[in-house]
């Protein structure tokens, strides 16, 4: 039987759960991560990463919605979603091509990656959750499709496929030609935790030794490195020459360019405030807490700080305290940013003091 | 013999007391009913008449180019562009009629200024233009400014039949010109050459599909991994490190390749498969600024800061705009637990690419 993770928990637990003494003592319950991890699986369970890409059958929003359309171009755009299966048509030009959902990608606002004739296709417009409406992909609003086939949507290049599989879903090998049938939507426990798969099958042995490296570790300077492998590190967005409000969308590369940003001080780590396991915290409360870590200020931090009992913590330099307020410190500090036809808003992770109507920073 | 002097004296008695504008107007009427000769010869009289009248000149350039006149064409063009130095449209026909010449240096430089000043921005020029001025390049070494011209032609969708062995001449390094290509060898240039066309034409699944098939019928041939792990690196780095270490495998001696997987195994951060490369292709190449790069920051990152940070302090002193310098600058003292000099550097980098 294969290692699952994740939602499949619930199943396997249900499964072996019914099983006699008799059958447990023949055969030995298989070692999943919720197994010994059961908290933290149940958690991810509902995590926007473990969502990160789904199959194009049975999704709820889709569900929900289950006729959208849309018109650009001077083509029609139709997802229709019936017994829990979603085609798209686009209509124009004296034809019309209707292709199933092949996978979203996205878990709120929507993007779909189609399949035509062996190739892949990011589609031309996106479902957006903030409006619950059809509109055209972000970054695809200069093309103008000369055929049906580019009206559809965008053909995906090689390096393109293998990145949106890569940070979307898990078990993609990109030595093989692309099988989307073969993924797993989504990013399970491998996925990050790379000898996950082992450590549960040596677990299998009563052998703990395989334990896949902790990234809890890591200081923010890798967790960037990290994360940023699919939320672009700072030497990626630089080397690309990326610039201007696009870049909300990269966190890590905002957070880099913050001046209280310390590689070596885990306070300022993208974990630091996001357990990847859980869903995203939305109280300023708790945020709070994450920025007066550094600077709750004055001689009584310093004396705390200096008095903690574990070394790191007392060498953790103390930030100048907020001489304005102590509370929703990302109102003025991490503003929010409406991406022109990104159909959401997105927290710039650049720490600033953002002074009233200054251009977007870099 | 007598009836061509009887004709000239003939014309003479019929320009005898003409203006400069009767022998300009009468030039350009010639021109425009196509009597080429008789162009010619009024636009000569013209400028004997008014020696600093570049419009002649120019015209007399263009007539002859087109009658393959390319020597006469370039001596009216020389004269042209010292009146007017710096028209792009005269710097790109001289360049073309030298290229006809054997001229190719003074070509290149022709062509190579014209494309910089616009000229090949029209359509029915255009191909033409930077197809010369890509042979150039590639002839001179300059292969990935070839390549920058070829790819403006397959972007948009230019269609030449000489332009597949072209790219593949210059993805290949070919230091040659594609009339000089050997029988055997041009088959597989201008395989090579499709291949990479349909990648710079956004094709990149066909592309794939052709360098596989190449790399099965070539499996010893030298340079192919090179030219698609060249064509791949702005595109995904991981897939270009692949190629670049089967061309080491293939040419363990190629300097280039082995520094450009140095490099790009650094760039995709992995560090301690870099190092040890890197320190290969410095020590076969010291001063190769790619190499030098490669090494400082994997050492940097593997823990030999110090000496990581004077390599890229060497490539300062030559390139204090080397953004990538710069970029293992800022990850370097981060490292070291200077955070001030970090953000430093890293609004350096902002400022570079900004």
């Amino acid at each position: 039987m294969a290692w699952v993770c994740g939602t499949a928990l619930a199943s396997v637990v249900l499964a072996f759960g019914g099983a006699s003494a008799q059958e447990k003592a023949a055969a030995p319950e298989p070692v999943a991560c919720g197994t010994c991890h059961l908290g933290v699986v149940n958690a991810y369970a509902q995590a926007p990463m473990r969502h990160a890409m789904e199959p194009g059958n049975g999704d709820p929003a889709l569900q929900a919605h289950p006729s959208l359309s849309a018109q650009q171009n001077g083509y029609t755009y139709t997802v229709q979603t019936k017994d829990g299966k979603s085609t798209y048509t686009v209509t124009g030009a004296g034809g019309s091509l209707t292709l199933p959902l092949r996978w979203i990608l996205g878990q709120h606002s929507q993007t779909w990656v189609l399949e035509k004739d062996g190739r892949f296709y990011e589609s031309m417009v996106s479902y957006f959750a903030k409006d619950q409406s059809l509109a055209t992909t972000p970054g695809d609003d200069a093309i103008v499709p000369h055929t049906l086939t580019e009206a559809m949507g965008r053909e995906l290049s090689i390096w393109e496929v293998r990145n949106c599989f890569t940070c979307h879903a898990t078990g993609f090998n990109p030595e093989e030609e692309p099988a989307p049938e073969k993924l797993t939507g989504g990013l399970n426990c491998e996925r990050c935790h790379a000898g996950a798969d082992k450590h549960m099958a040596d677990a299998q042995q009563d052998n703990f030794k395989s334990i896949p490296k902790s990234l809890k570790k890591m200081n923010a300077g890798e967790t960037s490195d990290f994360c940023g492998q699919c939320h672009r590190t700072w030497d990626k967005v630089v080397r690309e020459g990326w610039h201007g409000p696009a870049t909300v969308r990269f966190q890590p590369y905002r957070l880099a360019n913050s001046r209280c940003f310390d590689s070596a001080d885990k306070r300022i780590g993208c974990i630091a405030c996001h357990d990847p396991h859980q869903q995203v915290n939305r109280s300023e409360a708790y945020y709070d807490t994450k920025c007066l870590a550094c600077h709750a200020g004055g001689a009584a931090a310093v004396k705390k700080s200096a008095a903690a009992s574990k070394p790191a913590a007392a060498a953790a330099p103390v930030g100048k305290a907020c001489p304005v307020a102590k509370e929703k410190c990302v109102h003025c500090h991490m503003p929010k940013v409406d991406l022109a036809g990104g159909h959401a808003v997105f927290t710039d992770h650049q720490i600033r003091v953002v002074r009233a109507g200054e251009a977007y920073p870099n | 013999m007598a009836a061509a002097l009887l004709a000239g004296s003939a014309v003479r008695a019929q320009n005898a007391g003409l203006t400069f504008d009767d022998l300009a107007a009468q030039a350009a009427a010639a021109r425009d009913q196509g009597n080429l000769p008789r162009a010619l010869e009024l636009y000569g009289k013209a400028e004997e008449l008014r020696p600093e009248w570049a419009e002649g000149w120019w015209n007399i350039g263009l007539l002859q180019y087109s009658a393959n006149q390319y020597g006469r064409a370039i001596e009216a063009l020389n004269h042209f562009l010292e009146i007017q130095p710096r028209t792009a449209p005269a710097m790109a026909v001289r360049g073309l009629c030298e290229f006809e010449t054997g001229a190719y240096d003074d070509s290149l430089r022709d062509l190579d200024q014209a494309v910089a000043h616009g000229a090949a921005n029209d359509a029915q020029h255009g191909p033409i233009l930077r197809y010369h001025l890509g042979i150039l390049l590639t002839r001179a070494g300059r292969y990935i400014d070839a390549m920058a011209q070829y790819k403006v032609l397959a972007s948009k969708h230019v269609e030449m039949a000489e332009l597949p062995l072209a790219i593949g001449m210059a993805g290949m390094r070919v230091k040659s010109q594609p009339g000089d290509v050997m029988e055997q060898d041009r088959q597989l240039y201008e395989a090579a050459g499709k291949a990479a066309y349909a990648l710079l034409a956004d094709d990149s699944k066909g592309a794939d599909t052709a360098f596989r098939e190449l790399f099965a019928r070539y499996p010893e041939t030298r340079s192919l991994h090179y030219f698609y792990g060249m064509l791949l690196f702005p595109h995904d780095r991981g897939m270009a490190v692949e190629q670049f270490q089967r061309e080491v495998t293939l040419d363990p001696a190629n300097e280039l390749a082995t520094a450009l997987l140095a490099f790009t195994l650094m760039y995709v951060g992995r560090y301690s498969e870099a190092a040890p490369v890197a320190e290969r292709a410095v020590a076969a190449s010291p001063g190769m600024e790619l190499a030098q790069l490669a090494l400082g920051r994997s050492l940097i990152e593997t823990g030999q800061e110090q000496r990581g940070m004077e390599l890229l302090n060497q490539v300062l002193e030559h390139n204090p705009k080397s953004l990538e310098a710069h970029v293992g600058l800022a990850a370097a003292y981060a490292r070291a637990g200077r955070k001030e000099d970090a953000y430093r550097e890293r609004m350096v980098c902002l400022g570079l690419v900004g």
